[in-house]
Protein backbone atom coordinates (compact mmCIF):
# COMPACT_ATOMS: atom_id res chain seq x y z
CA UNK A 1 0.00 0.00 0.00
CA UNK A 2 1.68 3.34 -0.96
CA UNK A 3 2.29 5.32 1.70
CA UNK A 4 0.94 8.79 -0.16
CA UNK A 5 -2.43 7.52 -0.97
CA UNK A 6 -3.41 8.39 2.66
CA UNK A 7 -4.25 12.03 3.88
CA UNK A 8 -2.37 12.28 7.01
CA UNK A 9 -2.49 14.94 10.00
CA UNK A 10 -0.07 17.28 10.12
CA UNK A 11 2.63 16.95 12.49
CA UNK A 12 3.92 19.00 15.32
CA UNK A 13 7.05 19.89 16.18
CA UNK A 14 6.59 18.76 19.79
CA UNK A 15 6.38 14.83 17.79
CA UNK A 16 9.26 14.65 16.26
CA UNK A 17 11.53 16.46 18.85
CA UNK A 18 9.99 13.49 21.07
CA UNK A 19 10.45 10.93 18.79
CA UNK A 20 14.12 11.88 18.77
CA UNK A 21 14.69 11.65 22.61
CA UNK A 22 13.50 8.54 22.33
CA UNK A 23 15.76 7.39 19.65
CA UNK A 24 18.39 9.13 21.76
CA UNK A 25 17.45 7.33 24.85
CA UNK A 26 17.19 3.68 23.13
CA UNK A 27 21.15 4.45 21.88
CA UNK A 28 22.55 5.07 25.23
CA UNK A 29 21.03 2.16 26.85
CA UNK A 30 24.31 0.10 27.95
CA UNK A 31 23.08 -2.79 25.64
CA UNK A 32 25.74 -6.13 25.70
CA UNK A 33 27.83 -6.15 22.72
CA UNK A 34 25.93 -8.39 20.93
CA UNK A 35 22.50 -7.14 21.24
CA UNK A 36 24.32 -3.97 20.16
CA UNK A 37 25.41 -5.50 16.86
CA UNK A 38 22.36 -6.50 16.13
CA UNK A 39 19.90 -3.46 17.07
CA UNK A 40 19.85 -0.99 14.07
CA UNK A 41 20.61 2.21 14.78
CA UNK A 42 17.26 3.80 15.84
CA UNK A 43 18.40 7.59 15.78
CA UNK A 44 19.65 7.08 11.88
CA UNK A 45 16.20 5.44 11.64
CA UNK A 46 13.77 7.77 13.19
CA UNK A 47 16.14 10.56 11.44
CA UNK A 48 15.53 9.05 8.00
CA UNK A 49 11.74 8.84 8.29
CA UNK A 50 11.09 12.67 9.01
CA UNK A 51 13.99 13.54 6.33
CA UNK A 52 11.28 11.62 4.03
CA UNK A 53 8.32 13.14 5.40
CA UNK A 54 8.68 16.14 6.84
CA UNK A 55 11.49 17.08 4.31
CA UNK A 56 10.63 21.50 4.94
CA UNK A 57 11.80 21.11 8.71
CA UNK A 58 14.04 18.07 9.33
CA UNK A 59 17.45 17.95 6.84
CA UNK A 60 21.16 18.61 7.25
CA UNK A 61 20.90 20.98 10.10
CA UNK A 62 19.19 18.29 12.37
CA UNK A 63 21.60 15.35 11.16
CA UNK A 64 24.50 17.25 12.00
CA UNK A 65 23.42 18.20 15.29
CA UNK A 66 22.19 14.98 15.98
CA UNK A 67 25.51 13.44 15.22
CA UNK A 68 27.26 15.87 17.34
CA UNK A 69 25.11 14.55 20.38
CA UNK A 70 26.15 10.97 19.50
CA UNK A 71 29.59 11.21 19.09
CA UNK A 72 29.41 13.25 22.77
CA UNK A 73 27.26 10.92 24.44
CA UNK A 74 29.76 8.03 22.71
CA UNK A 75 32.77 9.67 23.52
CA UNK A 76 33.92 9.78 19.98
CA UNK A 77 36.06 12.10 17.68
CA UNK A 78 33.94 14.80 17.03
CA UNK A 79 32.36 14.72 13.63
CA UNK A 80 31.73 10.81 12.84
CA UNK A 81 28.61 10.44 13.31
CA UNK A 82 28.07 13.90 11.79
CA UNK A 83 29.38 13.22 8.58
CA UNK A 84 27.69 9.91 8.03
CA UNK A 85 24.55 11.15 9.00
CA UNK A 86 24.85 14.24 7.06
CA UNK A 87 26.00 12.22 3.97
CA UNK A 88 23.15 9.85 4.06
CA UNK A 89 20.35 11.76 5.11
CA UNK A 90 20.88 14.18 1.66
CA UNK A 91 20.58 10.62 0.45
CA UNK A 92 16.97 10.48 1.67
CA UNK A 93 16.15 14.53 0.82
CA UNK A 94 17.41 14.74 -2.57
CA UNK A 95 14.73 11.51 -3.48
CA UNK A 96 12.28 12.06 -0.47
CA UNK A 97 9.24 12.47 -3.03
CA UNK A 98 9.81 9.81 -4.48
CA UNK A 99 10.53 7.35 -1.34
CA UNK A 100 7.36 8.79 -0.49
CA UNK A 101 5.49 6.42 -2.90
CA UNK A 102 7.14 3.39 -2.66
CA UNK A 103 5.66 0.29 -0.72
CA UNK A 104 7.13 0.69 2.90
CA UNK A 105 9.35 -2.93 1.57
CA UNK A 106 11.09 -0.65 -1.24
CA UNK A 107 11.74 1.78 0.89
CA UNK A 108 13.32 -0.12 3.00
CA UNK A 109 15.59 -1.61 0.41
CA UNK A 110 17.11 2.04 0.01
CA UNK A 111 17.24 2.46 3.97
CA UNK A 112 19.63 -0.60 4.50
CA UNK A 113 22.10 0.66 2.01
CA UNK A 114 21.95 4.04 3.53
CA UNK A 115 22.27 2.43 6.87
CA UNK A 116 25.51 0.53 5.72
CA UNK A 117 26.98 2.88 4.21
CA UNK A 118 26.72 5.59 7.32
CA UNK A 119 28.33 2.29 9.55
CA UNK A 120 31.05 2.30 6.43
CA UNK A 121 31.58 6.17 6.43
CA UNK A 122 32.19 5.75 10.61
CA UNK A 123 34.40 2.95 9.64
CA UNK A 124 36.51 4.88 7.23
CA UNK A 125 36.97 8.01 9.69
CA UNK A 126 37.67 5.18 13.03
CA UNK A 127 40.30 3.66 10.76
CA UNK A 128 41.31 6.87 9.29
CA UNK A 129 42.09 8.31 13.14
CA UNK A 130 43.67 5.09 14.22
CA UNK A 131 41.27 2.56 15.90
CA UNK A 132 41.34 -0.97 14.91
CA UNK A 133 38.63 -2.94 13.32
CA UNK A 134 36.29 -3.74 15.53
CA UNK A 135 34.95 -6.93 13.47
CA UNK A 136 32.58 -7.43 10.72
CA UNK A 137 29.64 -7.97 13.19
CA UNK A 138 28.94 -3.79 13.08
CA UNK A 139 27.46 -4.44 9.61
CA UNK A 140 24.98 -6.47 11.05
CA UNK A 141 22.52 -3.48 12.27
CA UNK A 142 22.20 -1.82 8.75
CA UNK A 143 20.22 -5.52 7.80
CA UNK A 144 17.84 -5.66 10.27
CA UNK A 145 17.45 -1.84 10.21
CA UNK A 146 15.85 -2.36 7.13
CA UNK A 147 13.82 -5.07 8.28
CA UNK A 148 12.59 -2.75 11.28
CA UNK A 149 12.21 0.36 8.99
CA UNK A 150 8.57 -0.70 7.64
CA UNK A 151 7.47 -1.51 11.42
CA UNK A 152 9.17 2.09 12.84
CA UNK A 153 7.19 3.55 9.81
CA UNK A 154 3.79 2.42 10.83
CA UNK A 155 4.62 3.02 14.61
CA UNK A 156 5.24 6.75 13.43
CA UNK A 157 2.30 7.45 10.82
CA UNK A 158 -0.26 6.11 13.93
CA UNK A 159 0.02 9.31 15.55
CA UNK A 160 -0.81 11.25 11.94
CA UNK A 161 -3.67 9.24 10.52
CA UNK A 162 -6.89 11.05 10.50
CA UNK A 163 -9.69 8.24 12.80
CA UNK A 164 -12.94 8.89 10.30
CA UNK A 165 -11.40 8.22 6.75
CA UNK A 166 -15.22 7.99 5.22
CA UNK A 167 -15.88 11.53 6.40
CA UNK A 168 -13.08 12.93 4.02
CA UNK A 169 -14.74 10.95 1.04
CA UNK A 170 -18.30 12.22 1.51
CA UNK B 1 16.68 38.27 -10.74
CA UNK B 2 13.84 35.13 -11.00
CA UNK B 3 14.56 33.71 -7.93
CA UNK B 4 14.31 36.95 -5.44
CA UNK B 5 10.72 37.86 -6.33
CA UNK B 6 9.42 33.75 -6.46
CA UNK B 7 6.90 33.27 -3.80
CA UNK B 8 7.46 32.46 -0.10
CA UNK B 9 5.85 29.29 -0.75
CA UNK B 10 8.38 28.47 -3.08
CA UNK B 11 11.21 29.36 -0.78
CA UNK B 12 13.18 26.68 0.93
CA UNK B 13 16.76 28.16 1.87
CA UNK B 14 19.91 26.99 0.50
CA UNK B 15 19.32 23.89 -1.50
CA UNK B 16 20.08 20.30 0.03
CA UNK B 17 23.33 19.76 -1.99
CA UNK B 18 24.45 22.74 -0.59
CA UNK B 19 23.64 21.96 2.35
CA UNK B 20 25.24 18.75 2.56
CA UNK B 21 28.40 20.45 1.30
CA UNK B 22 28.75 23.07 4.34
CA UNK B 23 27.54 20.40 6.61
CA UNK B 24 29.79 17.91 5.71
CA UNK B 25 32.68 20.17 5.34
CA UNK B 26 31.91 21.42 8.95
CA UNK B 27 32.05 18.05 10.42
CA UNK B 28 35.47 17.40 8.92
CA UNK B 29 36.66 20.43 10.37
CA UNK B 30 35.46 19.49 13.76
CA UNK B 31 36.96 15.97 13.22
CA UNK B 32 40.53 17.65 12.32
CA UNK B 33 40.20 20.17 15.22
CA UNK B 34 39.06 17.23 17.59
CA UNK B 35 41.67 14.65 16.90
CA UNK B 36 44.26 17.30 16.39
CA UNK B 37 44.22 19.66 19.11
CA UNK B 38 41.59 18.86 21.51
CA UNK B 39 40.11 21.91 22.22
CA UNK B 40 36.63 20.98 22.19
CA UNK B 41 36.59 19.69 25.72
CA UNK B 42 34.23 22.61 27.29
CA UNK B 43 31.33 21.90 24.75
CA UNK B 44 31.93 17.73 25.15
CA UNK B 45 31.70 18.52 28.74
CA UNK B 46 28.42 21.35 28.10
CA UNK B 47 26.59 18.46 26.25
CA UNK B 48 27.54 15.23 27.87
CA UNK B 49 25.70 17.47 31.56
CA UNK B 50 22.67 17.66 29.04
CA UNK B 51 22.67 14.21 27.97
CA UNK B 52 23.34 12.72 31.81
CA UNK B 53 19.48 12.55 32.01
CA UNK B 54 18.79 10.51 29.13
CA UNK B 55 21.79 8.33 30.42
CA UNK B 56 20.12 8.15 33.76
CA UNK B 57 16.74 6.97 32.20
CA UNK B 58 18.95 4.52 29.87
CA UNK B 59 20.44 2.80 32.53
CA UNK B 60 17.88 3.39 35.42
CA UNK B 61 15.91 0.42 34.08
CA UNK B 62 18.82 -2.02 34.31
CA UNK B 63 20.22 -1.01 37.64
CA UNK B 64 16.29 -1.27 38.73
CA UNK B 65 16.47 -5.16 37.61
CA UNK B 66 19.68 -5.31 39.37
CA UNK B 67 18.25 -3.86 42.72
CA UNK B 68 15.04 -6.16 42.95
CA UNK B 69 17.44 -9.35 41.67
CA UNK B 70 19.47 -8.54 44.80
CA UNK B 71 16.61 -8.25 47.11
CA UNK B 72 15.33 -11.74 46.01
CA UNK B 73 18.32 -14.02 47.07
CA UNK B 74 17.71 -16.88 48.82
CA UNK B 75 18.26 -17.76 52.55
CA UNK B 76 20.64 -20.39 51.61
CA UNK B 77 22.49 -18.42 49.08
CA UNK B 78 23.07 -15.48 51.34
CA UNK B 79 24.18 -18.13 53.84
CA UNK B 80 26.22 -19.49 51.92
CA UNK B 81 28.15 -16.25 50.96
CA UNK B 82 28.25 -15.51 55.01
CA UNK B 83 29.81 -18.43 55.60
CA UNK B 84 32.26 -17.97 52.87
CA UNK B 85 32.80 -14.25 53.46
CA UNK B 86 33.83 -14.98 57.43
CA UNK B 87 36.39 -17.90 56.41
CA UNK B 88 37.81 -15.30 53.84
CA UNK B 89 37.86 -13.02 56.50
CA UNK B 90 39.43 -14.58 58.49
CA UNK B 91 42.09 -15.91 56.31
CA UNK B 92 42.61 -12.33 55.15
CA UNK B 93 43.14 -10.75 59.11
CA UNK B 94 45.55 -13.30 59.13
CA UNK B 95 47.48 -12.13 55.82
CA UNK B 96 46.34 -8.16 56.90
CA UNK B 97 49.06 -8.90 60.16
CA UNK B 98 51.43 -9.90 58.42
CA UNK B 99 50.91 -6.92 56.08
CA UNK B 100 51.18 -4.28 58.18
CA UNK B 101 54.51 -5.75 59.79
CA UNK B 102 55.76 -6.15 56.27
CA UNK B 103 54.43 -2.38 55.49
CA UNK B 104 56.25 -0.89 58.21
CA UNK B 105 59.36 -2.79 57.34
CA UNK B 106 59.08 -1.43 54.03
CA UNK B 107 58.60 2.09 54.98
CA UNK B 108 62.06 1.66 56.26
CA UNK B 109 63.81 0.66 53.58
CA UNK B 110 62.47 2.93 51.56
CA UNK B 111 63.07 5.97 53.79
CA UNK B 112 66.82 4.25 53.79
CA UNK B 113 66.37 3.97 50.03
CA UNK B 114 64.85 7.66 49.57
CA UNK B 115 62.30 6.51 46.65
CA UNK B 116 59.69 8.26 45.85
CA UNK B 117 57.22 5.44 44.77
CA UNK B 118 54.51 3.28 46.26
CA UNK B 119 53.03 5.79 48.68
CA UNK B 120 49.86 3.75 49.28
CA UNK B 121 47.84 6.41 48.37
CA UNK B 122 43.92 6.35 48.50
CA UNK B 123 41.45 5.96 46.08
CA UNK B 124 37.94 6.65 44.94
CA UNK B 125 35.52 3.82 44.58
CA UNK B 126 33.56 3.77 41.00
CA UNK B 127 30.87 2.10 39.75
CA UNK B 128 30.98 1.35 35.88
CA UNK B 129 27.83 2.80 34.11
CA UNK B 130 27.94 1.09 31.57
CA UNK B 131 30.09 0.16 28.45
CA UNK B 132 31.17 2.38 25.78
CA UNK B 133 28.64 1.76 22.78
CA UNK B 134 31.30 2.17 20.02
CA UNK B 135 32.42 -0.65 18.70
CA UNK B 136 35.66 1.08 18.04
CA UNK B 137 36.87 1.50 21.66
CA UNK B 138 37.69 -0.31 24.74
CA UNK B 139 36.25 1.96 26.83
CA UNK B 140 33.92 2.04 29.99
CA UNK B 141 32.12 4.83 31.48
CA UNK B 142 32.40 5.07 35.46
CA UNK B 143 29.85 6.95 37.66
CA UNK B 144 32.90 9.49 38.99
CA UNK B 145 33.75 12.37 37.47
CA UNK B 146 35.42 15.94 38.29
CA UNK B 147 33.08 16.58 41.55
CA UNK B 148 35.04 13.70 43.07
CA UNK B 149 38.46 15.02 42.37
CA UNK B 150 38.89 12.68 39.46
CA UNK B 151 41.58 13.86 37.21
CA UNK B 152 42.68 12.35 33.74
CA UNK B 153 45.71 9.96 33.77
CA UNK B 154 44.57 8.36 37.25
CA UNK B 155 45.41 4.65 37.24
CA UNK B 156 41.88 2.00 37.80
CA UNK B 157 42.32 -1.25 39.05
CA UNK B 158 39.78 -4.08 40.26
CA UNK B 159 41.04 -6.85 42.82
CA UNK B 160 43.13 -8.44 40.27
CA UNK B 161 45.43 -6.31 38.28
CA UNK B 162 45.07 -2.67 36.27
CA UNK B 163 41.88 -2.14 34.40
CA UNK B 164 43.05 0.85 32.63
CA UNK B 165 43.16 5.00 33.03
CA UNK B 166 41.03 7.62 32.99
CA UNK B 167 41.58 9.53 30.13
CA UNK B 168 38.27 12.14 30.06
CA UNK B 169 36.65 13.80 32.41
CA UNK B 170 33.21 14.59 32.66
CA UNK B 171 31.56 16.74 35.32
CA UNK B 172 29.58 13.79 36.31
CA UNK B 173 31.29 10.79 35.05
CA UNK B 174 34.91 9.24 33.57
CA UNK B 175 36.03 7.52 30.68
CA UNK B 176 37.93 4.31 32.07
CA UNK B 177 40.14 3.84 28.41
CA UNK B 178 40.83 -0.18 28.94
CA UNK B 179 44.18 -1.41 28.53
CA UNK B 180 43.30 -3.44 25.94
CA UNK B 181 42.74 -1.14 23.94
CA UNK B 182 44.77 -0.55 20.74
CA UNK B 183 47.93 0.75 21.62
CA UNK B 184 47.28 1.71 24.59
CA UNK B 185 50.93 1.20 25.95
CA UNK B 186 51.49 -0.21 29.43
CA UNK B 187 55.43 -0.02 31.31
CA UNK B 188 55.62 -3.44 32.89
CA UNK B 189 58.44 -5.67 34.04
CA UNK B 190 58.64 -9.66 34.44
CA UNK B 191 58.31 -10.53 37.75
CA UNK B 192 60.51 -13.38 37.69
CA UNK B 193 63.66 -11.67 36.48
CA UNK B 194 63.28 -8.16 36.44
CA UNK B 195 62.98 -7.83 32.70
CA UNK B 196 61.93 -4.16 31.62
CA UNK B 197 59.04 -4.45 28.74
CA UNK B 198 55.84 -2.24 27.53
CA UNK B 199 52.58 -4.38 27.13
CA UNK B 200 50.48 -2.93 24.29
CA UNK B 201 46.63 -2.95 23.98
CA UNK B 202 45.58 -4.47 20.38
CA UNK B 203 41.90 -4.13 19.97
CA UNK B 204 38.88 -5.18 21.42
CA UNK B 205 38.75 -8.71 20.70
CA UNK B 206 42.73 -9.48 21.12
CA UNK B 207 44.69 -10.35 23.61
CA UNK B 208 47.61 -7.78 24.64
CA UNK B 209 51.14 -8.02 23.27
CA UNK B 210 54.74 -7.49 23.97
CA UNK B 211 55.97 -5.32 21.39
CA UNK B 212 59.85 -4.55 20.34
CA UNK B 213 61.29 -7.33 22.89
CA UNK B 214 64.40 -8.90 21.19
CA UNK B 215 64.24 -12.25 20.58
CA UNK B 216 66.46 -13.32 22.89
CA UNK B 217 64.71 -11.94 25.54
CA UNK B 218 64.15 -13.80 28.90
CA UNK B 219 60.75 -14.51 29.00
CA UNK B 220 58.19 -17.65 29.34
CA UNK B 221 54.70 -18.75 29.13
CA UNK B 222 52.93 -17.95 32.32
CA UNK B 223 54.99 -15.17 33.27
CA UNK B 224 53.34 -12.43 35.29
CA UNK B 225 54.18 -8.88 34.07
CA UNK B 226 53.60 -5.95 36.90
CA UNK B 227 53.59 -2.36 36.23
CA UNK B 228 57.31 -1.43 36.54
CA UNK B 229 56.49 2.46 37.95
CA UNK B 230 59.48 3.80 35.51
CA UNK B 231 56.81 5.93 33.93
CA UNK B 232 55.46 7.93 36.77
CA UNK B 233 51.69 7.19 36.14
CA UNK B 234 51.44 3.59 36.93
CA UNK B 235 52.26 2.57 40.34
CA UNK B 236 54.88 0.25 40.59
CA UNK B 237 54.03 -3.44 41.04
CA UNK B 238 50.39 -3.85 40.37
CA UNK B 239 49.76 -6.74 38.17
CA UNK B 240 48.50 -6.32 34.76
CA UNK B 241 49.28 -9.79 32.41
CA UNK B 242 50.12 -13.41 31.87
CA UNK B 243 52.32 -14.17 29.12
CA UNK B 244 50.23 -16.79 27.48
CA UNK B 245 52.40 -17.29 24.27
CA UNK B 246 55.57 -16.94 22.90
CA UNK B 247 56.12 -17.01 19.25
CA UNK B 248 60.21 -16.65 18.66
CA UNK B 249 60.47 -16.11 14.25
CA UNK B 250 64.35 -16.01 13.71
CA UNK B 251 62.69 -14.12 10.70
CA UNK B 252 61.56 -11.06 12.68
CA UNK B 253 63.64 -8.38 15.00
CA UNK B 254 61.28 -9.36 17.57
CA UNK B 255 59.55 -11.95 19.65
CA UNK B 256 55.60 -12.25 19.15
CA UNK B 257 54.70 -12.20 22.91
CA UNK B 258 50.81 -12.64 23.79
CA UNK B 259 49.00 -11.99 26.85
CA UNK B 260 46.23 -11.81 28.41
CA UNK B 261 45.11 -9.12 31.53
CA UNK B 262 45.34 -10.49 34.92
CA UNK B 263 42.36 -8.18 35.67
CA UNK B 264 38.90 -9.21 34.95
CA UNK B 265 39.13 -6.12 32.11
CA UNK B 266 35.46 -6.37 31.21
CA UNK B 267 33.52 -8.31 34.10
CA UNK B 268 33.26 -6.12 37.55
CA UNK B 269 30.89 -3.88 38.29
CA UNK B 270 33.48 -1.54 40.71
CA UNK B 271 36.65 -0.42 40.57
CA UNK B 272 38.91 1.37 42.27
CA UNK B 273 40.42 4.90 40.81
CA UNK B 274 44.12 5.07 42.21
CA UNK B 275 44.48 8.51 43.71
CA UNK B 276 48.54 8.40 44.73
CA UNK B 277 50.50 11.51 44.70
CA UNK B 278 53.59 10.86 43.48
CA UNK B 279 56.67 13.74 43.45
CA UNK B 280 58.10 13.28 40.05
CA UNK B 281 60.77 15.66 39.53
CA UNK B 282 60.52 18.18 36.24
CA UNK B 283 61.83 16.84 32.75
CA UNK B 284 65.16 18.15 32.57
CA UNK B 285 65.06 20.73 29.85
CA UNK B 286 67.07 18.77 26.98
CA UNK B 287 70.08 21.33 25.67
CA UNK B 288 69.65 23.71 28.66
CA UNK B 289 69.51 20.89 31.42
CA UNK B 290 71.15 21.67 34.90
CA UNK B 291 73.45 19.44 36.34
CA UNK B 292 70.45 17.85 38.56
CA UNK B 293 70.13 14.41 38.10
CA UNK B 294 67.23 12.96 40.02
CA UNK B 295 65.08 10.33 39.97
CA UNK B 296 67.10 8.13 37.05
CA UNK B 297 66.17 4.77 36.75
Amino acid sequence: MPVSRQLLKPVSLGFILFTIVVALTTALIPWGPTVRAILPDGVALVLFYWCMYQSRRVGMGWAFWLGIVLDIADGNVFGQHGIAYCLTAWFVLARHRQLGMFPLWQQALYIGPLLFASQLIMLVVRMATGSAFPGWFIFIGALTGAVFWPLLSQLLQMQQRTEKRAEIQS
Amino acid sequence: MQSTIQPAFFKQGPKPFSRLLIYASLSLVLLVVDVRWQILQPAREIVSVALYPLQWLATAPVSVAHQVSNYFVTQTALQQENRRLQDERLLANAQLLRMQALQQENIQLRQLLVTRDMQGGRGVLAEVLYNDRDPYTAKLVVDRGEQDHVKAGQVVIDPLGVVGQITRVQPLTAEITLITHKNQPVPVQVVRNGLRAVVYGSGPESPLEVRFMPVNGDIRNDDLLVTSGIDGTYPAGLPVAKVTRVDRNAGSAFARISCEPAADVDKHRFMLILNEKRSIPAKPTPPAAPAKKKGAD
